[in-house]
């Protein structure tokens, strides 16, 4: 009998001998923890689909149109030129493996992590559940994010005042249809309503914007009259369209303008179109008018329903789309229907990595023709003039010689754009954004590292936006995007992170039965401008019909029936988006979708209770109880399988997060991807730049089932903590925690971190490939622990001798030494050489191990946003003890709760006394609890019968009296994390250091031993505070104080000089300074002043002689201020400083110094007689 | 009546402790007719200040297991060690020796290596004691398991090697929580809340919220409209001592009671005798007193006592922090 397929259905408890022996014998059929892979599967499936057969590159390749080049001279007839047409056929992918040059690779293969199971992956020294789903670039693992999109092949109703901005009478008022070919590359297609009733249609291509009246587009798609595109927009005369005045007028008025082109047929419109796009599009000399104006449609109108060989079918099916459009856009105007929010989930998609990925591989192939194989070409026939493509020598030369030259590197671009991010494209992609695609998927925990896979950016278009509209959270995310896990902060509401249970949808699901059964189901092909009366029906942009709306919402649930019990052929996950006729709603319809890139959940359907993937798009329009009791008879149609599952997988990790605050819970999903916790079980084989370990992980005591689904337990991410709620020694305060010293002497938090430091001897000239040993490494034989400034290893450069030897000529030798300022250990030495196998292994990498102990100012967190900083290490006899002994690992302060009410925090601390009490683990899902059954009496209960207190109260002692303490104390086992923030990564402090050589003042970096700025608001602060001691400590004293020398008379810093003794030497000199601008020069006496001189002759540097010029003093100024002295001297403008005693600053109001004053009868109590003091 | 003859017999007999239960780890006893203040010194140095054995230094010869050096050590150090008749040992800091010698410290050693393809797991018991100790006892790992296995220190797979040398040392829980003769101390008074210190908390019925506290029946309940006693304290002590297994409960509370003594002899031998010995180096003084004749109150401050602070030359290149001024 085979033995049991590993189990993956978890529940709450510890499960410990069972994820030990997951540990030591890693399963061999299947991974233990399946939702690990799911969460990832969007990545991994959206790369599957460029290779597979008729995925993206397939569909890229057929979108890419043959290339026609013509040889000759370019002002020969076209007629008399040889014609050569390149195509793609297929893209083949050579299997990966270490480049065939690298001769001691024992094994070449690389190997994809999924498609290995658990056992295979540890044996390759992976972790064993290695998800996949990010690349390794240089080292570092990047992953493209994934962005939110409009959605595709759907008209939206936007309202922008920008769109004003067009050009003259253009309105707000718009429609964009993001139009998505089979390949998920994109081309947006605009309507513009302007003032007079006109459209426009407006697209971009190559990064530059086309508008194009609309009726253009119709007449060029469609052989057609005005009669049937009057038809097509109002209805047929019965219809009650017809009497929409408002409508019509428009309609009549669009024809009739577009009367000035004179473009009456299919023939004549496509070719107009042709000649005006022909040098934009690029299309080849070959094609005629009409055939570029066929392109022109092919390439841009309504890409979805047609973008190779398009039918005549396909084209009908873009007008009539069309037409829909310019409905629409006409009954917003009249505001019969509402606006499409763009920033609602509602009408988003997602842009998977791996189609991103697929765009810019078709992109660079298309680029690889119509540039690199274009310039080839000409280079070639201007060489060779004479050779034409029919040419013998043409034919030897034609693939290899021509290709060779074309620049284009396919795989340095793609590394190039995940290495950056930066997306180096002519197109644009039809994306908002250059820049920003990727990420480093950091693994400094697990946490954070499962985060980056459900991240979901808005596109950092949005990030520069002053409007908060697109950061709002609507309720259309419910269950798509998780309303707790966003960052607060810049990117708040930007960065969000997809609900659990949300799957993306990376393939198309089969919908050809659903047209057959809109038919048989009543949907027909005649329609009105008047939603009362008729509504579309469409299948992923492509009009099936028309219904009546009260019909619509019978077929949508038909629909629906038929897609949840799997019958005829209706997919379960097509989305079915009935949009109901309302008032003034949103434009009503029944919108069907079977694409990739969609967002979808899974609900109970009650009719079958069975389970049923809902969208985003039809999700407003439905009515979803959140739990049974919830569910409303003749009303609910679903009802959510788990209220927890619009939650992240992050925001499910918080205990009872119902009863927090709910920023708390933001806080907390920050906090647990900043948490210092276990990075990888495969620390040992990775060399990432840093990595943090907790090396005391526990596995909380108060958890929920999806923690074990999650296989959070293998990568532990704090400990539990015995935790009192008492204000105990003034150390608690503000949000500080006093730790238990002793808990800290047994481990408590106790962490340490990974650093790699590579060491190269490799020169860094690219130009010679040094394959000859040059330099070579020297080691001190068995230290492992180094300090600040010990030397590491050591290297001198070497040259082979006459016998080959290696010798060191020069006789220098370099040292690499430890700069980190903590003490380390060294873990592991690797060499490394090249992965082509063919230079010398020049290069060390250094494992630094750096133990971390908690230490007075690192900061700690619980799992409900509650952050503190350690503050005192607290003796444990001094700390409060409960009636049994025990004493608390932590104290923190009852004024952490009343403001931010975490009362979830209450519960855990509860749930988990009561826990270990019993030796339980706890289940913390959220909404378990109700008015009715209440957390507090569940595990008050619990608490009761291991007789404890029903509140989770104790009496408790003070460690220092002895005393019982005149409250009981709240006292219980909390989960505890410890965050990356340490203080020795972060205190900066310094006396003395080093200065900028200019001014004096200290440097800036913490890195150098710099200072920290008083700046100009600290300095506002000081002076209204009146510490004018401290400010002059401080932007003086300890900054660039400086004693200098200035002549009293010419207040000048610039003319004193010391003066030169010609008979001391110049150590003894006792010199003095004087003033060179004041003194005169004795050569340039006159005689008869000569005799007179009073005063000392001094001498200067050249040996002139001066007499004067004594009147100079020392004082204190700062660096600074000689500095602009002298910066203004040199551009002519003299400082003169007065220095006198009169010239001190005047203290007080200026006051008459005459002594009239007492004599005209003033007060006799005026100020005078302290004047007279002074 | 009883109640009163006891208490009548305790007042005259001073202190007196009744030992209610105690086994190889736990001891319960009550301690009687002492002060507050008594019986907390008494937990505060049951806990703290009993001195005990354990690994203090490792040296490492090979270590290629999965765990790093200062891991192993550390788990090393928690690792109970008997200390009976530690007070047969000297402080390492006391021992006239050089680094470490048998008065004062005893020597472990750790040699494992695996060769099997079975993972192997080291225990307390493997480390190996030397001979140059005080007693047979002392520095022997606490073992208690039915397997006589004691602790886990590191498991070991084919190929990996731990060999260590320890040394163990005398020292207090104070210093380091290694050190500490018990797990936990229990300690309890006034079980009925007569003295009113705590104020409890309930939300509706005291009884039904609050549980009995374990002594409750070694006292007698309030009655119903007993007044008040403004003038009562807390006379009995209910103590619960849990060792960690390195020295028997008992002996931990004898060598506490023992510790008091110690400190108190040589606090009322601070307080009467200036008997002309050598006192002035005895017990703490503040740093500068009498001995270069300045005041003691007197902080010096740069080696400048008439210059007052942040004199002039303060204001040079350098302040006067690390500068070569001597100041401590």
């Amino acid at each position: 009998m085979a033995p049991a397929p590993t189990s993956t259905s978890w529940d709450h408890e510890y499960n410990t001998l069972r994820r030990q022996k997951l540990f030591t014998d890693p399963p061999t059929d299947r991974s233990a923890y399946p939702l690990l892979q799911i969460a990832v599967d969007p990545h991994i499936e959206s790369f599957d689909a460029i290779f597979e057969e008729g995925g993206l590159l397939d569909n890229g390749l057929a979108d890419i149109d043959t290339r026609t080049f013509l040889d000759g001279d370019d002002r020969s007839p076209l007629a008399s030129r040889n014609r050569l047409s390149i195509k793609y056929m297929g893209v083949h992918v050579q299997k990966s493996q270490v480049p065939p040059s690298n001769k001691f690779a024992k094994n070449r293969e690389i190997f994809p992590a999924e498609s290995m199971h658990p056992a295979q992956l540890v044996a390759r020294k992976e972790e064993s559940e290695e998800l996949g789903g990010y690349f390794i670039v240089n080292g570092i693992e990047k992953i493209i994010r994934l962005l939110l999109v409009n959605r595709r092949n759907f008209p939206l109703a936007i309202e922008r005042p920008s769109f004003q901005n067009r050009g003259p009478s253009y309105t707000s008022y718009g429609i964009i249809i993001r139009s998505v070919r089979p390949d998920e590359t994109s081309q947006t297609n605009n309507l513009h309503y302007l003032n007079d009733g006109n459209v426009t249609f407006r697209f971009s291509w190559r990064k530059s914007e086309y508008l194009v009246p609309v009726l253009m587009i119709l007449k060029a798609l469609v052989e057609t009259n005005d009669r049937e595109i009057f038809e097509g927009l109002v209805g047929s005369p019965d219809s009650k369209g017809i009497k929409n005045t408002f409508l019509t007028d428009r309609v009549e008025l669009l024809l009739r303008t577009y009367k000035t082109y004179g473009l009456y047929t299919k023939e004549q419109t496509r070719a107009y179109l042709g000649e005006k796009f022909r040098p934009v599009l690029g299309v080849s000399e070959t094609l005629s008018n009409y055939e570029a104006g066929t392109e022109f449609l092919r390439k841009i109108v309504l890409v979805h329903l047609g973008n190779v060989n398009v039918t005549e079918k396909q084209d009908s099916d873009k007008f009539r789309l069309l037409l829909l459009s310019i409905r629409k856009l006409y009954a917003l105007v009249a505001g019969e229907c509402a606006v499409d929010n763009p920033d609602a989930a509602q009408n988003q998609e997602i842009l998977l990595g791996g189609f991103l990925y697929g765009m810019i591989i078709k992109e660079r192939l298309d680029e690889l023709l119509s540039t690199g194989v274009r310039t080839s070409l000409r280079d070639y026939f201007r060489r060779n003039p004479a050779r034409t493509f029919t040419s013998q020598e043409f034919g030897k030369d034609f693939p290899m010689k021509i290709f060779q030259k074309t620049t284009e590197n396919l795989g340095e671009m793609l590394q190039y754009f995940l290495s950056t991010g930066n997306l180096n494209s002519q197109s644009g992609l039809d994306l908002q954004q250059v820049s920003g695609f990727t990420v480093v998927a950091e693994k400094l925990n697990f946490l954070r590292f499962i985060s980056h896979f459900r991240m979901v950016h808005r596109g950092s278009f949005f990030a520069q936006l002053k409007t908060t509209t697109v950061r709002k959270l609507l309720p259309e995310s419910w269950g798509f995007l998780c309303p707790v896990h966003t960052p607060d902060g810049s990117p708040c509401g930007l960065l969000n992170h997809l609900a659990h249970k949300c799957k993306i949808m990376t393939k198309a699901v089969d919908a050809s039965a659903i047209p057959a059964l809109a038919a048989e189901l009543g949907v027909v092909s005649t329609s009105s401008a008047a939603t009362d009366e008729s509504v579309p029906v469409m299948l992923n942009g492509r009009i099936l019909g028309w219904c009546k709306p009260a019909e619509s919402r019978r077929i949508a649930d038909t629909f629906r029936y038929w897609k949840v019990e799997g019958s005829h052929g209706v997919p379960l996950h097509l989305e079915i988006g009935y949009v109901p006729a309302s008032n003034g709603g949103s434009y009503p319809g029944i919108y069907m979708s079977s694409e990739p890139a969609r967002m979808t959940r899974p609900v109970k359907y009650l009719p079958l209770e069975k389970e049923d993937f809902v969208g985003p798009l039809e999700q407003p329009y439905m009515s979803i109880a959140c739990t049974e009791p919830e569910v409303v008879s003749g009303e609910s149609t679903h009802v959510e399988f788990d209220p927890t599952n619009m939650l992240s997988i992050l925001a499910n990790m918080t205990p009872f997060s119902d009863f927090n605050q709910s920023p708390r819970n933001m806080y907390q999903c920050q906090m647990g991807k900043q948490t210092m916790g276990t990075p990888a079980t495969a620390l040992r084989y990775r060399t990432d730049n840093k990595m943090y370990r907790i090396q005391t992980g526990q596995t909380p005591v108060v958890r929920s089932p999806l923690h074990n689904a999650y296989g959070f337990d293998n990568f532990p991410n704090g400990f539990n903590a015995v935790v009192a709620v008492i204000s105990y020694t003034g150390y608690d305060m503000d949000d500080a925690m006093i730790i238990n010293k002793s808990a800290h002497e047994r481990g408590f938090g106790h962490g340490t971190i990974y650093k790699v430091k590579k060491i190269t001897l490799k020169e860094e000239s690219r130009s010679k490939n040094t394959k000859g040993v040059q330099k070579l490494f020297g080691f001190a034989p068995g230290v492992l622990m180094v300090q600040e400034g010990d030397v590491i290893c050591a290297w001198h450069t070497v040259t082979a001798d006459y016998s080959g030897n290696l010798v060191n000529r020069d006789g220098q030798t370099h040292f690499e030494k430890y700069k980190d300022s903590e003490v380390g250990f060294i873990e592991e030495v690797r060499l490394l050489g090249s992965d082509t196998g063919n230079e010398p292994a020049q290069t060390i990498s250094i494992k630094f191990r750096i133990p971390r102990s908690p230490v007075i100012g690192d900061k700690f967190s619980s799992r409900h946003g509650q952050k503190g900083v350690a503050s005192q290490k607290w003796p444990a006899v001094d700390m409060p003890f409960s009636e049994s002994g025990i004493q608390p690992d932590i104290i923190i302060n009852p004024h952490a709760f009343p403001s931010r009410m975490t009362i979830g925090m209450f519960v855990e601390s509860l749930a988990g006394k009561a826990g270990c009490l019993h030796g339980l683990a706890q289940e913390s899902t959220p909404f378990r609890f109700d008015e009715e059954n209440t957390a507090g009496d569940y595990f008050g209960h619990q608490l009761k019968m291991a007789g404890y207190n029903y509140h989770g109260n104790e009496p408790m002692y003070s460690g220092i009296t002895g005393e019982e303490l005149a409250a009981d104390i709240y006292i219980g086992v909390v989960y505890y994390q410890r965050l990356r923030h340490m203080v020795n990564d972060k205190y900066q402090v310094r006396t003395t250091g080093p200065v900028v050589s200019t001014t004096g003042q200290p440097i800036k970096g913490r890195k150098r031993g710099g200072g920290i700025r008083v700046g100009e608001m600290e300095r506002d602060a000081l002076l209204a505070h009146g510490t004018a001691f401290l400010l002059q400590d401080r932007l003086m004293n300890c900054s660039d104080y400086s004693r200098s020398w200035i002549c009293r008379k010419c207040g000048s810093f610039l003319s004193v000089q010391p003066t030169v003794s010609p008979f001391l030497t110049k150590k003894k000199t006792v010199s003095t300074v004087r003033c060179r601008n004041c003194a005169v020069r004795l050569d340039h006496m006159k005689d008869g002043e000569l005799a007179k001189i009073t005063g000392e002759i001094w001498e200067d540097g050249q040996g002139n002689q001066w007499v004067g010029g004594e009147d100079t003093t020392l004082v204190a100024v700062p660096g600074a201020l000689k500095y602009l002295d002298v910066e203004l001297a040199a551009m002519g403008v003299k400082l003169k400083y007065r220095v006198d005693p009169k010239d001190a600053t005047r203290r007080g109001p200026l006051i008459q110094t005459k002594w009239d004053g007492l004599a005209s009868g003033r007060k006799a109590d005026s100020q005078q007689p302290a004047l007279v003091a002074a | 009546m009883e109640y009163d003859t006891m208490m009548m017999d305790n007042e005259s007999s001073g202190p007196s402790v009744k030992i209610s239960e105690a086994d190889a780890i736990h001891v319960n006893f009550e301690l009687n007719n002492v002060d507050l203040s008594f019986a907390n010194s008494l937990r505060r140095i049951i806990q703290a200040e009993v001195a005990t054995v354990a690994i203090d230094l490792v040296n490492f010869a090979a270590n290629s297991s999965v765990l790093a050096d200062e891991f192993i050590a550390h788990r090393l150090g928690l690792i109970p060690l008997d200390s009976r008749g530690a007070d047969q040992m000297l402080y390492s800091r006391d021992c006239d020796c050089d680094q470490s010698c048998g008065k004062c410290s005893i020597t472990l050693t750790l040699h494992a290596s695996c060769t099997s393809d079975e993972v192997m797991k080291v225990y307390a018991r493997d480390l190996l004691v030397g001979a140059d100790r005080p007693n047979v006892h002392v520095g022997n790992p606490v073992i208690t398991d039915p397997d006589g296995l004691g602790p886990l220190i590191c498991k070991l797979r084919k190929g990996q090697e731990l060999n260590i040398q320890c040394v163990a040392k005398k020292g207090i829980a104070k210093e380091h929580a290694k050190w500490s003769p018990c797990s936990a101390v229990g300690f309890e008074y006034d079980p009925h809340n007569k003295l009113h210190h705590l104020d409890l908390w309930y939300e509706k019925d005291v009884a039904k919220e609050w549980p009995k506290s374990k002594y409750a029946d070694e006292e007698e309940p309030a009655q119903e409209g007993e007044p008040f006693d403004y003038d009562a304290v807390p006379g009995r002590f209910y103590y619960e001592v849990e060792g960690v297994g390195s020295i028997d409960p008992d002996a931990i509370v004898q060598s506490g009671i023992k510790e008091i003594q110690t400190k108190l002899a040589s606090l009322i031998h601070g307080l009467t005798g200036n008997d002309g010995m050598n006192d002035i180096y005895d017990g703490p003084r503040s740093p500068d007193a009498d001995m270069d004749g300045g005041a003691g109150w007197q902080t010096s401050y740069g080696n400048a006592p008439d210059q007052g602070w942040g004199g002039g030359t303060t204001y040079g290149g350098q302040t006067s922090y690390g500068a070569d001024q001597n100041g401590w």
